[in-house]
């Protein structure tokens, strides 16, 4: 064997140290540990003078309500549910004002720009009719509720409210194996899954925070609600009697929601129990001071780290989406276009799940954000049933003005109470968006992980569907 | 029309329930880990020859470590095989230039030999550290799995996950973990059996085999670290303190503990308190970490002051009740009670004055 | 009439000389480290210094990755780099490893220690574990107005005494204490003050002896390195990214005859 005089030296050195470690024994970390803090005290005792006891002070005072048996609990679930309705009703109206901005004003001129300099017909529909409008819509439904979300979750983590949810829901999440952060980053994705799945950075625990990503999908974000509001007003609202259409359709979006953490904790605890065995480890968590929120610099930051920052990247994958979803609809193959074809392959096949190939085809192709399956459902829908009059030319996607609309049009494509039941639980438990999905790829750089995420919600939502639809049907027969 | 609603029902919804619920169980029984076919067919994917073979590797190693006396009897007991497998077995080794045998009483390893036994014993080794301070698989489980670990994960592989974990030197039952280069230390001490009443030592190694006398001793709460002080000798048992706490062992069993006596004239640690019997509102003062508190997360905890000697306090149960935060160092720290139960404590005696 | 002539020249009245760069920074003078534990403020500290607006949690780990920006004072241009928080420099984990190699490896002419008065002890803990590592720090003592509030009283010369670096109180969220920490890391960074940090020894015989034979194994191979005790320590750590910089001759590179690969 010819080495060098230097790895012969260097090996030497490494040899030494490993025969000195088995020397010094298991503890030898706790002695260095244990001597520096030994050090510290020291230190400290000879230079801070502390007067009266720190620990009757202010934030022991709001700890003990906010952590208390009776009102800890009732006061968070308070909280968190004000955050979700200020975001949904608050972003109603501003993202009507973008759509109308961007889909009524701007996206009728620009075809007619278009027309006036003599684009090709192909050409303004890939990139007016495709591009744009995918754009349009994921700018004019994602932003207002991020916007609105995203500050508000940030000023409840400034002033130090966060970690004392996660101190209060720990029992419940190390029942399912996992980490009392899950809980926040399970919020955070009522937001944007994204986001939560950025937030499990807090949790140390690389098993605790696959957990949390994996399941984070299960919280139903931002770009869902507004599917699930709808559906459950036209079909589950509509299948009640009036007075109580409104209240039962609540009652079934939050329904919705909370079978999303019960699906949670349940797969949490069967990760914690199949390929992420083990036993909830560490938990070891700060409750850091309460410090007044400042306010401008959260309504800054907020928006620059996580608003923009999620709302770019749905761009970016809205974009190649929208040229795709035109292409489907537009591109004919022997008389019919591409996405007739899926629809008539699958619609056998999709039955079984109580579901129909114009929902399948929709959520395959609207993969970059959940905010346009509804209005590339209802093209499609119009494309198959060959339907006239309504929406904005065939092949493109669009939203209807009124309720009302929308029903016509789901109705007219075969839709009943059990296809929107069935849409609202496929709504819930599909694959995470692409955003997201590419999202957990670059916090785990793991293909492996990646796919698990994307498609256990998939396989659990088809499961659900079937044996929703089967069971209706053995009842309803 | 009865009939045909009926016909309808049952080849309906019915028929395709059963059809969903038997894809279901198929798929269940294909990918459920541990039991399913996927999970078995990698098991018996294993080639047994090859885990025969590195077996009888790292059994003759074994001997050749602890010098005890080795022969093919011994290596097919210990492989649970015939003793025809067996002398099948060792012509193999000797024909693969890994031991030399003179008969069958006089088996040694050869140079390639060694350094394959222990190349698995490392493998072995690194996935027992691993289990214990990076995952919560019980303590009981951890030789098994590594058992099946050693042949499969490729010695770079485990190498990546020993550089990871800062190159540990020790398995979680106080084995030293050899090199890449194969250095191991001299083996130390001697077993528990054979010390003379009156002596103070330290656990140093705790025997995983066979299972059925490491569940006994894990039962009694003993580790490597801890410090034991015969009490008394007789007939084929042995008494002995261990961290204040009185435990009785047939010699048999204390042959399963290694120990390495110690002069020191410290005296023997007394039972102490456990953290999570602090009622709200009272102090006391760290005295220690139960061994049983591994890797991360005992790091972790120092790394927030939960050293001998700091002060602490109970400030909160939280909405549940567990997790309790405890005041240490100025700053409030939740912790589970499942912890807690691994974190000694010393009361701070007259509290009121 | 003197005296305030005389003060005109020193450094703390240059505060009009600060320029913030944020990100733009072609050629600096010096590198900064700014170390600390979690939920100390380091990230107002970074802010101020540099005028970027890194988002600052309430919220023990925020800063996850390695954030950088620069501010140019007295005519030296000076690259910020803010650490991810953490409690410990020893134990592992990436947020540790990061912030350990930068101040080994990156060797920062300046590693600022950002610390929350009101828990002085257990900031100690991780500021004695970087003065293993480096011989150039300043001790940021932020959070004095909380500290007062709770009647905590600091004496700031007698820590400056026990570390051996300069200790400069302040209250980041209010902007206080920041011209004094710019004018300390310039005095350091320069030259002008000599730290003489402190070095903790262990009561341990058993390690004090292992690490003595390491260091003087080390020493013939690498002579000149300044914390060859912090190395072998590590050593003994079995940390990876040392034992490559051994393996691979990069340990070498550290002794300060060598010209700083980082800086320039």
């Amino acid at each position: 064997m010819e080495t060098s005089n230097l790895t012969n030296k260097d090996n030497e050195i490494l040899s030494l140290a490993n025969n000195l470690r088995w020397d010094l024994g298991v503890n030898f970390h706790d002695t260095v540990i244990e001597s520096i803090y030994e050090d510290a005290s020291r230190i400290a005792q000879r230079t801070v003078a502390q007067e009266g006891d720190p620990a009757k002070h202010f934030d022991l005072k709001i700890d003990r309500i906010v952590t208390s048996r009776w009102l800890g609990f009732p006061i968070m679930f308070l909280l968190l549910a004000l955050v979700f309705w200020l975001t949904v009703s608050g972003a109603n109206y501003p993202s009507g004002l973008l759509a109308d901005l961007f889909i009524g004003k701007l996206y009728p001129l620009l075809k007619q720009f278009a027309a006036n300099i003599g684009t090709p017909a192909w050409l303004s529909g890939v990139l007016i009719d495709g591009a744009y409008l995918a754009v349009a819509w994921v700018v004019s439904v994602m932003l207002p509720p991020m916007a609105i979300f995203f500050p508000l979750f940030t000023l409840l983590e400034d002033f130090g409210y966060l970690p004392r949810v996660a101190f209060n829901m720990d029992s419940l999440f190390r029942k399912a194996g996992a980490h009392g952060k899950q809980a926040l980053t399970l919020s955070m994705g009522f937001g944007c899954n994204a986001a939560g799945v950025i937030a499990t950075r807090v949790i140390d625990s690389p098993r605790e925070r696959l957990i949390a990503i994996i399941t984070n999908n299960f919280s139903l974000c931002n770009g869902r609600w507004p599917t699930q509001i709808l559906i459950a007003t036209i079909f589950i609202g509509g299948a009640v009697p009036s007075y109580l259409a409104g209240i039962v359709s609540a009652g079934a979006v939050v329904g919705i929601a909370v079978l999303g953490i019960g699906f949670s904790l349940a797969v949490s605890w069967g990760l914690s129990k199949s390929i992420l065995r083990g036993e909830a480890s560490a938990f070891s968590l700060e409750l850091p001071p309460y410090r007044p929120p400042r306010i401008w610099q959260t309504l800054y930051t907020s928006l620059i780290d996580r608003t923009i920052f999620v709302l770019w990247r749905a761009i970016v994958f809205a974009l190649p989406a929208g040229i795709l979803i035109w292409v489907v609809a537009n591109v004919h193959i022997h008389g019919i276009s591409i996405a007739e074809h899926f629809i008539d392959w699958s619609n056998p096949f999709a039955v079984i799940f109580g579901l129909n190939g114009v929902i399948l085809l929709a959520y395959i192709i609207a993969i970059p954000a959940n905010e346009i399956v509804i209005p590339t459902v209802l093209m499609l829908t119009v494309l198959q049933t060959g339907m006239s009059g309504v929406g904005a030319g065939a092949g493109v996607m669009f939203d209807t003005a009124s309720i009302q609309g929308t029903e016509e049009i789901l109705r007219a494509g075969g839709w009943t109470l059990l296809t929107g039941i069935n849409l609202m639980l496929f709504s819930l438990l599909h694959n995470p968006c692409s955003t997201t999905i590419y999202t957990i790829f670059k916090e785990t750089h793991s293909w492996k992980w990646t796919l698990v995420s994307t498609f256990l919600p998939i396989v659990l939502g088809l499961i659900v569907c079937f044996f929703t639809t089967q069971i209706w049907l053995l009842i309803t027969s | 029309m009865v009939e045909i609603t009926y016909i309808g029902w049952i080849t309906g919804p019915a028929l395709s329930l059963l059809l969903g619920f038997g894809v279901l169980m198929v798929l269940a029984g294909i990918f459920w880990p541990k039991y399913g076919l996927i999970a078995l067919s990698r098991k018996s994917n294993l080639n047994k020859q090859r885990v025969w073979l590195e077996d009888a590797l790292k059994f003759l190693f074994d001997c050749e470590y602890k010098k005890t006396a080795c022969n093919l009897n011994s290596i097919a007991g210990n492989l649970h095989i015939s003793t025809d497998k067996t002398a099948r077995l060792l012509n193999r080794l000797r024909t693969m230039g890994l031991i030399t045998m003179e008969d069958e009483a006089n088996l040694q390893l050869t140079d390639a030999g060694r350094s394959y036994a222990l190349r698995i014993i490392r493998v072995h080794r690194i996935w027992e550290r691993y289990l214990a301070d990076e995952t919560g698989i019980d303590q009981m489980d951890w030789h098994g799995e590594a058992d099946l670990q050693e042949h499969q994960l490729s010695p770079s592989a485990a190498n990546q996950l020993a550089a990871r974990m800062g190159n540990p030197v020790f398995d979680p039952h106080g084995d030293p973990i050899p090199t890449i280069e194969g250095a191991m230390p001299v083996h130390r001490g001697q077993p528990l059996s054979s010390l003379e009443e009156g002596t103070v030592a330290q656990i140093v190694h705790l025997e995983d085999e066979p299972y059925t006398i490491y569940e006994q001793l894990v039962a009694l709460g003993l580790y490597p670290g801890m410090q034991v002080y015969v009490m008394d000798k007789t007939d084929g048992k042995i008494t002995f303190a261990a961290d204040g706490e009185e435990c009785i062992l047939t010699t048999l069993f204390a042959a399963s503990i290694t120990v390495e006596t110690i002069q020191s004239k410290e005296k023997i640690r007394e039972k102490l308190d456990l953290l999570s019997s602090l009622a709200i509102g009272e102090s006391a003062e760290i005295a220690g970490l139960s061994p049983n508190m591994r890797g991360q997360q005992r790091r972790r905890l120092m790394d927030l002051g939960f050293v001998p000697g700091t002060a602490i306090r109970a400030e909160l149960y939280s909405a549940s009740g567990d997790p309790v935060g405890y005041r240490i160092l100025g700053t409030t720290v939740g912790i589970r009670k499942q912890q807690a139960d691994l974190i000694f404590i010393k009361r701070i005696k007259n509290e009121a004055s | 009439m003197n005296n305030t002539q005389g003060c005109e020249n020193c450094p703390v009245h240059h505060k009009e000389h600060l320029i913030r760069m944020g990100i733009a920074m072609d050629r600096v003078d010096y590198v900064i480290a700014l170390a600390g534990n979690p939920n100390t403020g380091k990230s107002t500290v970074f802010n101020n210094l540099t005028g970027l607006r890194q988002h600052t949690g309430n919220w023990p780990g925020k800063t996850v990755s390695r954030a950088e920006g620069g501010y140019s004072y007295a005519e030296k241009r000076y690259k910020v780099v803010d650490l991810p928080g953490t409690y410990s420099l020893l134990s592992t984990s990436t947020d540790e490893d990061v912030a350990r190699n930068f101040i080994l490896f990156g060797r920062p002419d300046v590693t600022v220690i950002v610390a929350d008065a009101t828990r002085l002890e257990r900031n100690l803990n991780l500021t004695l574990q970087i003065l293993e590592i480096t011989d150039r720090a300043v001790l940021c003592l932020n959070l004095m107005d909380e500290a007062k509030r709770n009647h905590i009283e600091i004496d700031l010369r007698n820590l400056s005494k026990e570390l051996g670096i300069p200790v400069i109180p302040a209250a980041a969220r209010q902007k206080e204490g920041m011209p004094e920490l710019i004018q300390a890391i310039e005095e350091v960074a320069s030259g002008k003050y000599v730290c003489k940090p402190h070095r903790a020894k262990s009561k341990s015989p058993k390690l004090n002896h292992a690490i003595a034979t390491l260091v003087k194994k080390l020493e013939e191979q690498f002579p000149g390195i300044p914390n060859l005790n912090w190395v072998a320590l590590r050593l003994l750590e079995g940390d990876e990214s040392i034992i490559d910089a051994i393996r691979t001759g990069e340990l070498g590179t550290l002794s300060p005859t060598t010209f700083p690969t980082l800086a320039s």
